[in-house]
């Protein structure tokens, strides 16, 4: 299997001033090592402010680490490279309020991605709107269409085809399915694994939610104050967590799990 | 008698210029010291029936109910001022997002204070009255297992985690020592260890002191670790209700079905990054209410009777509403057929052969039939 | 009553449309709002349907009380001043002089003030910090008395009246712009926007701009209702429009000495300044509430 993205002793300082008179508070993110494979899923877990999101914004370039490496599909990606950051390595947010701006359409947000990373000429870009809107399983015409008129889980749908349209080789997601209901979370976890097939992607994704991370993912990687405590197949993990706080985790999750088998008697 | 007891409610709001059945012939009961959830989706009308009961539906909405009853009082026809008083000693309420529901401004010990019932603190002048109210407020927070509550009372909402923010509030709706909790959704948006931190509680709550619990929800994993008794609301509609053991083990609703398909922990056997079992299509918005069963359009066994809005069945206590519900013999639907064209009113137990099937699938949780 | 639909296509109107189609809901806005048409319509074509000269004294007609009472004619629909001009004639060139004068200033104050609200929305640090909330102490004062100010230091004339209400109208812009974007910058979808590589121009111009526009028209209509009123009171105090340049709030005070003989020649510029910031106000009060009920429909 080949080795997608390869992260290598990333280290990031997050600065938080709280007032003009305290010493800011240091968050340390890192030293950070994991690699993903081709067309494979892993999944990052971990208590709220373990770090979880600043390293989705760090892979994507959100933010610029101090030091370290992320070599992807062979190449390392340099800060200023931009170009080929943007391109490559997507990310998809929580479904909220603020996810996707209300006062324009859905093909103008898409139109403005490949403005700014293509050369393409606008039949060509149209032609590219409207394949991927396909492809997440909306409409053409939602082309046309604005925020307030599309439900929850096609705004969902929105935000993955704007990680797919520019062809990358890792989505990043912080929290897809949070705030959706179940039965979009399903579909939603359904398009993503029939896109991945397709498309061979590789997928890191960040979530509370512990039973989809073991149905979607293939490896996991649990977070702690910045530093990453565990990692491996997620199998081994789940059966055989070897420190406190993914125990932790991993036994708050499956309780309930199994006192939902010991009702069914 | 049960404590609340709903039957039929209908609740008509204006969407536009039309008028629109947001709630159609929900009906839901709690017994004493059970726990019982509500659970649906977003546009189900989970919180619409919460604010039924509370009383929080504005004027120009048409509620109408065959029962709308707490302790056997009628709620629709009561003046406000004893529902008010009710509200205020009997049933509480805990909402979704705990730091948006206190004052920003007040620290939280003083707004416990503030919330004590004038009558537990009757006897003595200011000072002692003061001191009772704090000694009430610190065994309320230990209660709810705020271990250090001087740290807690002191501070003002935005400074606490919200774990503790939601102990909180539940402390608070306990405050007045009500018989009812509602819980909307208190568990949503967080980790898991908080979760189960939460829902232990509410368990603890419910065993100790007998307290009955709604909650409302739509996480399925939460629900069946804590509950007794459920019942699954549709787009306004109540699709299927019983205790939680029977639904789990056989849903009759093809939605109840797909609700607990959602949750890949619930399937032993599946594998690994493989499609999860879903219904087709969306959930339907206010504007675009199907006639008949609301699940028609999406439901995988419609059929052309399903333009009719099903009865609402009973086994055993186990009620659901569907023209073809799984696992049961078609033959009732049959009986229901020949019952109607001899003008009989709408039979709400199920043929005899079915309640035999469903008796004998469940003997080893309930106990053989007396 | 159902709503009868021919077509069975959905209709899906843009934003900008949902606010008008909540806007005609009301009919008092409606109403409001075919008033400031007319007014707009007044100011345009006023020099080719005012039926005299403004300024052309006829030592025959003196004080001639409007049409509609006894002694009236028609000839001159308002009557006329102690100088025989027509009032109506009047009235139509100083509605034109001061609706006009206050579109354009608010027009003009609208873009210096969204420019340096926005740009010191998408900055951060101290320096954007500091100006903003000098500018914000001037909104403690009152428009109309940093007008005069103003005036003051520049003389009188109606174009430095002009210029003294812009001043003193910028602060409000720069303020609400500020905010509003600082607030939009903090958005998700303008995270998004970053990583696809937008510029900070791009971003305004497309993400946070159309965003803008319903907080700008609810500013502008504020804006209009005050300006309206300080260029007539500048008028009225004699620092505004001087000589024969015709303007609402001069011609009222030229009025002032014979008021008791001509009563109409008060009342008739005081009405039509009545109802000018009458249907700003309520244009703005519809527009504000089809904002915040458009979403429910």
């Amino acid at each position: 299997m080949t080795v997608m993205l390869l992260v290598k002793d990333l280290i990031y300082r997050h600065q938080v001033k709280r007032t003009l008179f305290t010493k800011p508070e240091c968050f340390e993110l890192g030293p950070i090592n994991f690699e993903v494979y081709r067309g494979q899923t892993l999944a990052v877990i971990g208590h709220n402010g373990s770090g979880k999101t600043l390293l989705a914004k760090a892979l994507v370039g959100g933010v610029t680490p101090q030091q370290g490496e992320i070599i992807l599909d062979g190449e390392s990606l340099a800060q200023n490279e931009r170009q080929t950051r943007n391109q490559d390595i997507r990310l998809i947010l929580q479904h909220s309020k603020n996810a996707l701006n209300p006062a324009v359409t859905i093909g103008s947000i898409l139109n403005q991605t490949l403005v700014l990373n293509t050369s393409l000429d606008e039949k060509d870009r149209y032609a590219k709107i409207e394949q991927t809107l396909v492809k997440v399983g909306l409409l053409r015409e939602h082309y046309f269409f604005y925020k307030h008129m599309l439900s929850d889980g096609q705004q969902q749908r929105v935000a993955l085809a704007r990680a797919l349209i520019l062809d990358p080789k890792v989505i990043v997601a912080d929290e897809p399915f949070a705030a959706l209901d179940p039965s979009v979370r399903s579909q939603t976890v359904n398009l993503i694994l029939d896109i991945q097939q397709d498309l061979g992607l590789a997928f890191i994704y960040i979530s509370q939610n512990l039973g989809i991370v073991r149905h979607i993912s293939d490896s996991v990687m649990v977070m702690d104050k910045g530093k990453i405590i565990e990692s491996g197949a997620t199998n081994e993990v789940f059966c055989h967590p070897s420190k406190e706080v993914t125990e932790k985790l991993i036994s708050s999750h499956f309780n309930l799990v199994d006192k939902h088998f010991e009702q069914l008697g | 008698m049960p404590l609340l007891d709903i039957k039929n409610l209908t609740l008509e709001i204006e969407s536009g210029s039309e008028k629109v059945k947001a709630l159609d012939k929900v009906s839901l009961v709690v017994n004493e010291g059970e726990i019982r959830a509500l659970v649906g989706e977003s546009g189900s009308g989970k919180s619409l029936i919460v604010r039924a009961i509370i009383g929080a539906i504005p004027d120009h909405w048409k509620i109408t109910a065959d029962r709308l009853t707490w302790k056997g009082q009628n709620l629709l026809s009561m003046s406000q001022e004893k529902r008010r008083v009710i509200m205020r000693r009997e049933i509480a309420v805990v909402f979704q997002d705990p730091t948006s529901s206190l004052d920003p401004l007040v620290t939280l010990g003083e707004q416990l204070e503030e919330s004590i019932p004038a009558e537990f603190v009757v006897k003595g002048n200011y000072w002692q009255r003061k001191k009772q109210k704090r000694e009430i407020t610190i065994s309320l927070l230990h209660k709810v297992g705020i271990k250090e509550h001087d740290a807690c009372m002191k501070r003002f909402p935005h400074e606490i985690p919200s774990d503790i923010t939601q102990k909180f509030m539940i402390a608070m709706a306990l405050v007045s020592e009500p018989e009812i909790l509602i819980a909307d959704d208190p568990t949503r948006s967080m980790e898991s260890t908080t979760k189960n931190q939460i829902l232990k509680l509410l368990t603890r709550l419910n065993e100790t002191k007998n307290l009955a619990i709604l909650f409302v929800s739509h996480d399925l994993l939460a629900i069946s670790s804590m509950s007794h008794a459920m019942t699954v609301l549709y787009c306004g509609q109540t699709v299927e209700s019983g205790k939680v053991k029977h639904l789990l083990r056989r849903p009759l609703h093809p939605y109840t079905k797909a609700l607990l398909d959602s949750a890949p922990s619930f399937q032993v056997n599946l594998p690994p990054k493989s499609h999860l079992t879903t219904l087709d299509g969306t959930i339907p918005t206010l504007q675009h209410l199907p006639i008949g069963c609301r699940l028609g359009p999406r439901c995988p066994s419609a059929r052309k009777e399903c333009v009719k809005v099903p009865e609402s069945r009973n086994i055993q206590n186990h009620s659901y509403s569907c023209h073809f519900p799984l696992h049961m013999p078609t033959s009732g639907q049959g009986q229901a057929k020949e019952q109607t064209d001899q003008h009989v009113s709408a039979k709400e137990h199920a043929g005899a052969s079915e309640k035999e099937a469903y008796v004998k699938f469940n003997e080893d949780i309930d106990g053989p039939p007396t | 009553m159902a709503q009868f639909n021919l077509y069975q296509e959905e209709f899906h109107p843009s934003p900008i449309m949902h606010i008008w189609l909540e806007f005609k809901r009301s009919h008092f806005a409606l109403v409001g709002f075919a008033i400031l048409v007319l007014f707009c319509v007044i100011a345009l074509i006023s020099p080719f349907i005012a039926p005299y000269d403004p300024s052309l004294q006829n030592t025959n007609t003196l004080l001639l009380p409007p049409s509609w009472t006894s002694n009236g004619s028609i000839a001159h629909l308002f009557g006329t001043d102690t100088l025989g001009r027509d009032v109506f004639s009047r009235m139509l060139y100083a509605s034109r002089t001061t609706f006009g004068a206050s579109v354009l200033l608010v027009i003009i104050a609208l873009l210096i003030g969204v420019a340096l609200g926005s740009l010191a929305g998408m900055s951060k640090g101290v320096k954007s910090s500091i100006l903003n909330h000098l500018l914000d102490s001037l909104l403690a004062i009152p428009t109309l008395l940093i007008a005069i100010i103003i005036v003051a230091i520049l003389g009188t004339g109606l174009i430095n009246s002009m210029l003294a209400i812009i001043l003193a109208l910028i602060p409000q812009f720069v303020h609400q712009t500020r905010n509003f974007v600082r607030e939009e910058m903090k958005k998700d979808y303008i995270l998004l926007d970053r990583l696809d590589g937008a510029s900070s121009l791009r971003i305004f111009w497309h993400s946070v701009l159309p965003s803008m526009f319903e907080l700008l028209a609810i500013q502008s209509t504020i804006a209009l209702s005050v300006a309206i009123i300080d260029i007539s009171a500048l008028g009225f105090l004699n620092l505004g429009a001087q000589g024969d340049v015709i303007e609402l709030g001069a011609a009222l005070s030229q009025s002032l000495e014979a008021a008791y003989v001509a009563p109409w020649l008060v009342a008739i510029p005081g009405m039509c300044i009545f109802l000018m910031v009458l249907s700003v106000n309520i244009v703005g009060e519809g527009l504000r509430s089809a904002l915040r009920n458009r979403l429910n429909h």
